[in-house]
């Protein structure tokens, strides 16, 4: 986003952020160190990089995968991704046969603890409405095609449970470590909106 | 009003609020069971899709206890029900020209559901 519209708004959005945080704190109602602690936890330990470590173990370590698709909130507990917004997680994993993908219809619900916030896109309406009714048509606009014997599944993460896909891991990755491995894995493969890349 | 400070944040990343009860209540459904979501149409919160009502699936698991979100929006006390992951076909809800192989999952609630 380099144009000008888009810069003037995120100009003005700046402003009006600065303007709350200094109202909220002359009035006494956050401190300063509360703020800190907030934008740390978004910017810095709530993120797909989560995520992208749990994909990349699951590939590499069989029984840890097999523990994630049992009970996922324990698996990603053992990696301390217990955190804000991933309390109840199912983990839901792409095969040849089987392609998932996942939408909160009614808002926006996200698995903070492992992807972080949500993307803009999740959350308008369009996604939101699209991705349960033409799943393949939206996985087309993200440039992923899903052929016809595959079956597309949806996830509506319409209650206190939140989803994350497993992606498969892709051809050609074979001698790849887990640091390695994650580096390729991407936020919209874990959402299901596309395929893991190969190297 | 209360101020958040410090503890109060790093208490919200590391101690969240699940909705998990830990109490014996008993479902109302089985993994298997043939299930069509009631048509309803509350004045006030629901979790359960417009677009789900009086379609027909099938329970695919139990996830356990949970609240139900409708009474506790609605101020009218704490339900303790099962929730379960409901399978629908994507040619049930939208029609003949869905993907025959393509399907849904919801997670519905015992209140949500009649059996089919």
């Amino acid at each position: 986003m380099s144009s000008d519209a888009s810069d003037g708004a995120d100009a003005k959005t700046a402003l009006r952020v600065r303007a709350l945080e200094s109202l909220l704190l002359e009035k006494g109602l956050i401190e300063t160190d509360a703020i800190e602690e907030l934008v740390d936890m978004f910017e810095n330990r709530l993120g797909p990089w989560n995520g992208a470590k749990v994909v990349a173990r699951a590939w590499t370590d069989p029984a840890f995968k097999q523990r994630l698709l049992q009970d996922g909130t324990a698996a990603l507990a053992e990696m301390g991704f217990d955190t804000i917004q991933g309390e109840e997680m199912v983990i839901v994993e792409n095969s040849p046969g089987v392609h998932n993908v996942i939408v909160c219809t009614l808002c926006s619900c996200f698995p903070w603890a492992v992807l972080g916030l949500p993307p803009v896109w999740y959350k308008s309406a369009p996604y939101r409405a699209e991705a349960a009714r033409d799943p393949r048509g939206v996985l087309r606009e993200f440039g992923t095609e899903i052929d016809g014997d595959t079956e597309v599944r949806v996830w509506d993460s319409n209650a206190e449970l939140r989803y994350m896909v497993l992606p498969e891991r892709p051809a050609g990755s074979d001698n790849m470590d887990a640091a390695a491995l994650a580096e390729l894995v991407t936020r919209d493969s874990m959402i299901g909106v596309s395929k893991v890349a190969p190297p | 009003m209360p101020v958040v400070d410090l503890e109060l944040v790093k208490n919200l990343y590391k101690t969240p609020g699940a909705a998990r009860l830990p109490v014996d209540v008993a479902p109302r459904f089985k993994a298997g069971d043939a299930v069509v979501a009631r048509n309803i149409n509350p004045p006030g919160h629901t979790r359960l899709p417009r677009y789900i009502r009086d379609k027909k699936g099938v329970i695919e698991n139990d996830l356990g206890v949970f609240h139900l979100p409708d009474s506790r929006a609605a101020g009218t006390g704490d339900q303790a029900q099962h929730m379960y992951t409901v399978r629908f076909d994507a040619r049930e809800v939208w029609g003949v020209e869905a993907p025959a192989n393509d399907s849904l999952r919801i997670t519905l609630w015992d209140d949500y559901m009649n059996p089919a």
